[in-house]
Order: structure tokens, then sequence, then C-alpha cells
């Protein structure tokens, strides 16, 4: 059938099952393991490989959604801007923790995959690993890294800094909102800023602002220093 | 909801010019949004038009990136081989980045302010 072989149906099967998970995500009380990036890849996986739809296709297919990838990189500075008054009281420890956090939690993804054996172009999959999306894709082309490998590790690093996240604050007896929703948007992006703001406004507000930030910092310095990185390595 | 888009769709297009002008080894999207962030402090109120497109595109960043991160799952066998490194990578690397930038957030923010 022609019609299955089409953008319409690879869009349709796209928000169908999309839509399905985020009804799923919401009924469950949002449990990060039901994350609908994850439960909306089930119902797409089996009707492509049912249909026998090949990937390269049904990447083709949703072109559109990609294109906007792109705008809602821009995007990210209305709530950049709208979280800006809140920085004013700490700016200075909250610039200073993105300055560490964000080389450091690169340096992570970049140190550990290059310990057990990666690829130099696997490697530059994984170092955006901690920034949103739209920012990663875009410096993973810089990087020379895998555009799948690149978003499926950020949506993975979101889910599992989220699903962590409680354990490490109990642990680490944190019970500043303000902490909790820095920590969560610089490491877990989108995903735990999401998450931050079921602790308070005030913790999403944070979490936007490092989420923000992080992205920033990272797609403007990345991109410089790869070519530096990429010989040490 | 269309001003938003224009106001986007602008910003990010003068980002491509600009680095593809200057040679920038910056995503021309970035650079859009530097602009755009820059253009709002400026209190252009005809910015504040880009929310509803923006809290839209913003909302739904999953849907967006979907097709291209499921290929993680359908193209596995490119990546197989480095499994364990994805794995250690992904999993340790970002338990590790949450303690350590939480500590560090500890050491900053003294709950007293």
């Amino acid at each position: 059938m022609s019609a299955l072989h089409t953008p319409l149906f690879a869009l349709l099967l796209t928000l169908a099952s999309y839509r399905g998970a985020w009804w799923l995500y919401d009924k469950s009380g949002r449990q990060p393991l039901l994350h609908p990036f994850l439960v909306a890849m089930i119902p797409v996986i089996a009707v492509l490989l049912w249909l026998g739809i090949p990937y390269r296709e049904y990447l083709a297919g949703t072109a559109v959604l990609q294109f906007f990838l792109g705008p809602a990189t821009v995007a990210l500075a209305w709530p950049l801007y709208r979280q800006l008054s809140t920085l004013r009281s700490i700016w200075l420890q909250v610039l200073v923790a993105i300055a560490i956090g964000a080389p450091l939690a690169a340096g992570l993804a970049i140190g550990l995959a290059a310990l057990y054996g990666a690829p130099l172009d696997v490697i530059g999959s994984l170092a955006p690993k901690s920034i949103t999306t739209p920012i990663a894709l875009e410096v993973s082309r810089f990087t020379g890294g895998h555009a799948a490998l690149a978003a499926g590790a950020v949506a993975i690093t979101g889910i599992v800094g989220v699903l962590a996240a409680p354990l490490v604050f109990r642990l680490l007896r944190v019970t500043d909102d303000r902490i909790r929703g820095i920590a969560l948007g610089l490491v877990a992006h989108a995903i735990g800023t999401a998450r931050a703001f079921e602790y308070s406004e005030r913790a999403g507000a944070y979490s936007s602002l490092a989420l923000g930030l992080t992205g920033l910092l990272t797609a403007l310095a990345l991109p410089w220093l790869w070519p530096w990185i990429a010989g040490w390595l | 909801m269309l001003d938003g888009l224009l106001i986007l769709l602008a910003f990010q297009f003068t980002g491509e010019l600009l680095v593809r002008l200057l040679d920038l080894p910056l995503p021309g999207a970035v650079v859009g949004m530097v602009l755009l962030l820059l253009a709002l402090i400026t209190r252009a109120a005809v910015l504040q038009r880009v929310a509803p497109a923006a809290n839209l595109l913003i909302g739904n960043l999953t849907l967006l990136f979907f097709p291209i991160g499921i290929g993680i799952v359908l193209e596995w066998d490119r990546y197989s081989e480095h499994g364990t490194a994805l794995l250690v990578s992904i999993v340790v690397g970002t338990l590790l980045a949450l303690i350590l930038v939480t500590a560090l957030l500890k050491l900053l923010i003294r709950s007293d302010s």
C-alpha cells in the first residue's frame, strides 16, 4: 500500500504514538520510566518493522518535525529571558556552578566513553548529552557525532538524571529548591526541568535558567574546544 | 502564534547568516538564540509576541527529536559494539555529574540566603 509510504503516514504514526504515550505518562503520575520518549518508541518501532518501512524513509517522512528543532533552539531565549530576574540574588553562584558543572558533565561523558574504548564519532555524540536536544544536535555536528546517538543519549541522560535525583538529594541532604532546580536543569536538561517543576515553581524557574545557560555555554565552548579535545584523545 | 514563528525564523536566519559571514564554528540557531535574548533584554516589546510559538515548541521538544532519537534503537547494529562505553558514559556519567554538581551547589549556595 503506497499510502503507508508517505510523510502523512509517518507523521500520523508519530503524533498518535506520542499522544498515547503522553496519556499514559500523565495517568501514571509521570513516572520517569514511562517517559513519552520511551513509551512512544514501542508502537512506532513495531509498526515500522511490521510494515517493512525502512528507518531512513521514516526519518525523511518526519523531516518537518526536525526542521522545527532550529526555531525551538532560538525559542529557548524566551524562558531564559523570563528567568533572568530570578538570577539577580545569586547570579555569581549560578554562573560559577554552570561554568564548572557544564564542562564537568561533558568531561565525564567524554572521559568515560574514551576509557571504555569508544571511537571518536561515538564520543562526539555523547559530549553534548547533558544539554537540551535541539542544541545538542547542533553541537554534535561540530563534534563529528551521529544525530541518532546524540539524541538518544540526551533523552536517556534526562531519564537517568530524573530517576536518580530524589536519592542523590536525600543522600546529600538537599532541601533547597534552588539547588534541586539548578542541578536538574544542568545535568538533565528539559526532562530534569519538568521534574523540577514538581518540586516547586521556584525549583522549576532555577532549572529553566540552568538548562538555558548550560546549553548556551556548551554550544559556545564545545565547537571551539573540540579539535583540541579530539587531538588529545 | 504567527508573529512568534516569524520572530523565531527571522532570528534563526540572522544567526545562520552571521555564522556563515564570519565563518564562526557555532550553530546558527544558538547564535539566533543569543541575539533574541539580547533583543528581549533591550525591552523590545514587540518581541514578547514570541511567547505562544516559543512555549509550543519548547513544550513539545520530545516530539521534535523523537524520529531522530529512535534511530538509537532502529540502527542499534551500527552502535552495538560500543554498547558498554555508551551505557557507562550515559548512566554512570550522568550519576556522577548529578552527585558532583549537587555537592558543588551545596558549597556555593547557603540555604539561609
